[in-house]
C-alpha cells in the first residue's frame, strides 16, 4: 500500500499546476515514509515487549 | 490562530528568497505579510498600528537578512519604538504575554560555519540571543530559528522542502512534533485547491488523505498500547 500512496503521491506532484501544491505532495511522500518506518518500529518493540520474560 | 510576519529588508523586490517566501504564505488568510520598508520608507513609524497589529495575532515572526549578526536597521528602530512604555516593562505587564515568537532568517554562509571552530565561530542560537532576551522579557514563547541559509544554491527539491517547512514555521502548531506535522500536511492536504488537479485524480487524493490520517490513527494506539507495556 505504502508504494502504491507514494507512487500516486509522485503522480499527482508531476501533473499538479501548482508549485505550492507540488512541494504538498512531496513533503507528503516524506510523511508516509516516516509513518511507515515508525510503525515498523513500534511493533517491533511490541512484539520484543511480549516475549520478554521480565514482562510476564 | 492568526501570525503576524514583520518582515525588514531594504530592497525586498530584488530579494529572490523573501519574494519565494512571500509568495509561498500568500494564500494563508491567518498570515498577515508586514514589510516594514514598504509600510515606512521614511523609517517613522506609527506605533498605534503597529500596537494594534501585535495584540490581535499570536504568533509573532521577524524575518530578516542576516546584516553582520544582526537584522537591518528599520526593524531594530521599530523595536525601539514600538517597545517603549509601559505596555512591555515585564511579563506580568507586556502585552505579548503568552504570544509566540520566531524569527525567518535568511543568511548567505552556509550552516556549518556557524558553530564552535567552524568559520563564523558561533552558533546561529548564539548569535541571535538578544531576540531570545526579548521573549522571555515579554513572556513569550520562543520558537527555534527558522534559519535559511545560501537560499540561492537550494535545489529545487530543496526550496518545496523549505517552502513547507515555512509555512508550517508559521502556522503549525508548536512544537513542530511528528503528530503536529503530520495533524497539520492532513489539513492542508484537505484544503488544497483540486482544481489544479485533472479531475480524474480527484477521488485518488481522497483516498491519500484517509489513508495519512488512517496511519497515523495506527501509529497512536501502537504507542498507546507501548506505554501501557
Amino acid at each position: 500500500m505504502t508504494e502504491w500512496l507514494v507512487t500516486e503521491l509522485a503522480h499527482l506532484e508531476e501533473v499538479s499546476l501548482d508549485y505550492k501544491q507540488k512541494a504538498l505532495f512531496l513533503a507528503t511522500i516524506e510523511l508516509i515514509l516516516e509513518q511507515e518506518q515508525r510503525q515498523e518500529q513500534f511493533e517491533a518493540k511490541l512484539d520484543g515487549s511480549l516475549w520478554s520474560p521480565s514482562n510476564w | 490562530m492568526r501570525t503576524l510576519v514583520i518582515v525588514s529588508h531594504p530592497e525586498i523586490s530584488q530579494s529572490g528568497s523573501q519574494q519565494f517566501l512571500k509568495h509561498g504564505i500568500k494564500d494563508f488568510e491567518e498570515v498577515t505579510f508586514h514589510h516594514l520598508e514598504g509600510c515606512y520608507p521614511d523609517g517613522k513609524i506609527n506605533r498605534e498600528i503597529e500596537h494594534q497589529l501585535l495584540k490581535t495575532h499570536d504568533r509573532i515572526i521577524f524575518q530578516f537578512p542576516f546584516y553582520w549578526y544582526s537584522s537591518p536597521a528599520l526593524l531594530k528602530e521599530w523595536q525601539d519604538q514600538v517597545f517603549a512604555g509601559d505596555n512591555f516593562y515585564g511579563p506580568e505587564g507586556s502585552m505579548l504575554k503568552g504570544k509566540e515568537f520566531g524569527l525567518v532568517v535568511t543568511i548567505g554562509i552556509k550552516e556549518n560555519a556557524y558553530r564552535a571552530g567552524g568559520r563564523e565561530g558561533y552558533t546561529i542560537d548564539e548569535l541571535t540571543r538578544p531576540y531570545q532576551a526579548i521573549a522571555n522579557h515579554m513572556g513569550m514563547s520562543y520558537l527555534p530559528v527558522l534559519a535559511i541559509h545560501q537560499f540561492a544554491y537550494l535545489s529545487e527539491h530543496e526550496k518545496k522542502a523549505l517552502l513547507i517547512n515555512y509555512q508550517y514555521y508559521l502556522t503549525g502548531k508548536q512544537p513542530d512534533s511528528f503528530d503536529n506535522r503530520t495533524n497539520w500536511l492532513v489539513n492542508q492536504l484537505e484544503r488544497t485547491d483540486r482544481s489544479l488537479l485533472p479531475e480524474e485524480k480527484h477521488e485518488s487524493l481522497e483516498t491519500l488523505v484517509s489513508e495519512v490520517a488512517a496511519r497515523q490513527m495506527t501509529l497512536t494506539e501502537l504507542k498507546m498500547t507501548l506505554d501501557e507495556c
